[in-house]
């Protein structure tokens, strides 16, 4: 990454001057880079027929060859998304959940598949014991058993396959994929090598996880392989047997005995219980084009929010890393998040005013909020606080004939609770963490419910209503504007896919800094310092902003373009 | 032209016979004595896998990533291994910002001196455990050590060679693995 600072002078180097100039490294230091070397040739794709963007180009494939083999995009995202938890372990698997947003060409309506993982029967507000600070004593919402959800990967995927799959393909040709990577071995990249380190610790705290993920006792190092035969048996159980593999039966008692082993509450009923939710789409428009996206308890809505509030200012005159446009960003998020904060739940436990949120006209009262001189303090309320995971994993297919999915899936942080199911090689999920930790939130735990999520697979139609793009992406909080910026690079600044999901991104909460990706423009950086924004800027390609897996249709060409994100090992495939 | 060709070939053979043979380690004698007490500069990960590396050098250890100068002289160690590098992450979940780390890693320092203990710097984080936050700890860690491992990945620039010039002793190893040999040669 240094390397790359000093070929841009102009934009990062002198931005890190600055930064030493005002003394402020606690706050302003680049985040360390699980990147380098980093590559950004080759990560897109075009092709006539189909692509499929992922986080792994190998899962990209996966999906490329199930199309080629007549499936359809459903069947080509379940494959991808089967062959992500065995090539990228440490962000999504069996043990998790997610959100499926999926349009056939043969749809009137798209429509969202909810697998997100729910809140055990015995899980209660106050399960957690804080310590004086309000931290959870023992990190237990993080790790151990204690942390983990119901999960519905499975369930999920195999829900969309049934519903919407082709019928030309089986399951067991569907999931084979991933059987042969979790037997070949996953190759261990910069990135993954280093979150494996990162997670060490944890991983030895549950020793389990070490018969995988570990060489002669130490992490893997850059191209070593990682196999994990436990896996390929699971998975082979579920071609065989389908959800019932990990929901009930052998599997179900593993999963149960580990997780009450590990101090957790799951029972085999909450597996034997756990219901895939189908959800109509949050639906809105953002200078003409539709945006179908995932309603709550994913964050769709707020990706819709804020493009509603953009929508009130002429961007592409704004000019592109201005510090007009990066103030207007800014602002927008904050007021954003301020509602995501107060009423984001699960709908079915809390009424959420999603139609409100989405509304143009409440956009345009937030927008006159916005002042372009100064900076909103203390906007709304709620808590700015709230950590969520950014180790989740999005991908996107679309087809020739129309179709398109967007899928985002998550076990919450790099290698969730750590807790490896013995003989299964199943990482189970820490997905209790996106709960609010205490009573008295719209986000507080309760039986059976789901967590708030930032999760916001999203479809895009052109103005005539034709299929035009497919994105999502991982990153928390940071999901919703990277989302939204994606969009924007590719509506009002007219920017190729690749180049819009390449270019450097902002990021604004509630409260606390703007958080400036490193190759934002210096200009940018000085006018939002004048401006009074605390601005943090982070590395040139920082996976902290999310990564982003993108199809496009250009109508005009015929032709389908795929964008992946160099900020983690992203690439796109296509045929 | 065929003999100068084989004459090359048979440099090139014992070249590769003499960096296969048994590593000339930069210690001459062990320096260190146990127990050690470990701790890291920047709060990084690495503090796990150098755990691992103290566990198989047979080195008995006490270890908090977190050790203030107090806890130098409580442990009983007589030897400082600080593992270098810096993590934005690890020092978030610790609650300390960069700052506050150098300061609380100058204050161990000047204790373990007081106390007459060894410091040796150990960095297992390669090319990926550097950069502007690592590099400004690594900068204010080892002019303190006594001696330092170092995986190569994280010296390909000549940074670590740099620091310690002439006045520190250090070792890179290949693989993090490989660091286990000269650990346990450098302590007694």
């Amino acid at each position: 990454m240094a390397r790359a600072r000093t070929t841009r002078p102009h934009r990062l180097a002198l931005a890190g001057a600055l930064v030493a100039l005002v003394g402020a490294l606690q706050v302003r230091a680049p985040a360390q880079s699980a990147q380098t070397p980093l590559n950004l040739y080759g990560r897109g794709a075009t092709g006539a027929n189909g692509v499929v963007a992922a986080a792994k180009p190998e899962a990209s494939r996966v999906g490329i060859d199930i199309l080629r083999m007549g499936g359809n995009a459903v069947d080509a995202a379940v494959a991808t998304g089967f062959a992500l938890g065995v090539l990228e372990p440490n962000a999504s698997g069996i043990g998790g959940g997610g959100f499926m947003v999926i349009k056939l060409a043969s749809m009137k309506e798209a429509v969202v598949i909810d697998f997100r993982p729910t809140a055990p029967a015995a899980a209660t507000p106050d399960m957690y014991k804080l310590d004086e600070r309000g931290h959870v004593i023992d990190n237990a919402s993080v790790e151990g058993g204690l942390a983990s959800a119901v999960p519905g990967e499975v369930k999920g995927l195999l829900y969309a396959l049934d519903k919407y799959g082709s019928k030309k393909l089986s399951r067991a040709q569907v999931i084979q994929p991933a059987i042969d990577w979790a037997e070949r071995g996953v190759p261990v990249t910069v990135n993954l090598a280093s979150i494996i380190k990162d997670n060490y610790g944890k991983l030895s705290r549950f020793e389990n996880g070490l018969a995988i993920y570990s060489k002669d006792g130490f992490p893997p190092e850059i191209g070593d392989t990682i196999v994990n035969k436990a896996l390929a048996n699971t998975l082979r159980l579920i071609q065989a047997k389908g959800a019932d593999a990990i929901y009930t039966g052998d599997i179900a008692a593993k999963i149960v005995a580990e997780n009450r082993k590990r101090g957790g509450i799951l029972t085999l009923e909450d597996l034997a219980g756990y219901q895939v939710k189908v959800r109509t789409p949050v639906t809105g428009s953002y200078r003409g084009y539709t945006i179908v996206t995932a309603p709550p308890p994913a964050g769709g809505t707020h990706v819709l929010q804020l493009l509603n509030i953009l929508e009130t200012a002429d961007l592409s005159a704004l000019g592109e890393q201005s510090t007009a446009a990066a103030h207007l960003w800014a602002e927008a998020c904050k007021l954003v998040f301020a509602d995501r904060s107060k009423y984001s739940a699960d709908p079915d436990f809390i009424p959420v005013p999603a139609g409100g949120l989405a509304s143009k006209a409440y956009a345009r009262s937030l927008a006159a909020l916005i002042k372009r001189d100064a900076v909103l303090k203390n906007p709304g309320a709620g808590d700015p606080s709230k950590y969520e995971s950014g180790s989740t994993t999005s991908f996107s297919v679309m087809d020739k004939d129309g179709n398109m999915v967007a899928v985002t899936k998550t076990i919450n942080m790099f290698f969730a609770s750590g807790v490896v199911v013995p003989g299964t090689g199943i990482i189970m999920g820490d997905d209790m963490d996106d709960f609010e930790l205490k009573p008295g939130s719209v986000n507080s735990i309760q039986p059976g419910k789901r967590m708030l999520s930032s999760m916001s697979p999203t479809l895009v139609l052109d103005p005539q209503g034709r299929p035009f793009m497919a994105l999502g992406s991982p990153g928390a909080t940071r999901i919703i504007p990277t989302l939204a910026q994606v969009i924007s690079n590719v509506i009002d600044r007219g920017m190729p896919i690749q180049a819009a999901v390449g270019a450097p991104r902002l990021f604004q909460g509630q409260a606390g800094s703007l958080v400036l990706e490193g190759r934002y423009s210096i200009n940018a950086y000085n006018g939002l310092v004048a401006l009074g924004h605390s601005v943090t800027v982070n590395a040139d390609f920082d996976a902290y902003f999310g990564g982003v897996h993108a199809v496009l249709y250009d109508h005009a060409a015929k032709t389908l373009h795929g964008g992946a994100d160099p900020r983690r090992d992203g690439q796109a495939a296509a045929f | 032209m065929v003999k100068t060709h084989v004459v090359i070939a048979a440099a090139i053979v014992l070249a590769c016979a003499g960096a296969a043979a048994a590593q000339p380690y930069a210690l001459k004698a062990p320096i260190a004595t146990k127990p050690a007490f470990l701790t890291t500069v920047g709060q990084s990960a690495d503090i796990e896998m150098v755990k691992v590396l103290l566990d198989r050098s047979a080195v008995p250890y006490k270890a908090n990533a977190q050790a203030k100068a107090g806890d130098l002289a409580a442990s009983g160690a007589k030897t400082l291994v600080v593992v270098l590098g810096g993590s934005t992450k690890g020092l978030g979940a610790a609650g300390i910002s960069a700052d506050a780390e150098i300061e609380r890693a100058k204050a161990l320092f000047a204790e373990a001196k007081k106390l007459g203990m060894t410091v040796i710097g150990v960095h297992v984080g390669g090319e990926a455990r550097r950069g502007q936050l690592s590099d400004t700890f690594i900068k204010a860690a080892v002019p303190a050590c006594q001696y330092l491992v170092v995986v190569a990945d994280g010296d390909k620039d000549g940074f670590f060679t740099k620091l310690a010039g002439a006045a520190i002793p250090m070792d890179k190893v290949e693989r993090m693995s490989k660091a286990v040999e000269p650990l346990q040669k450098a302590f007694k």
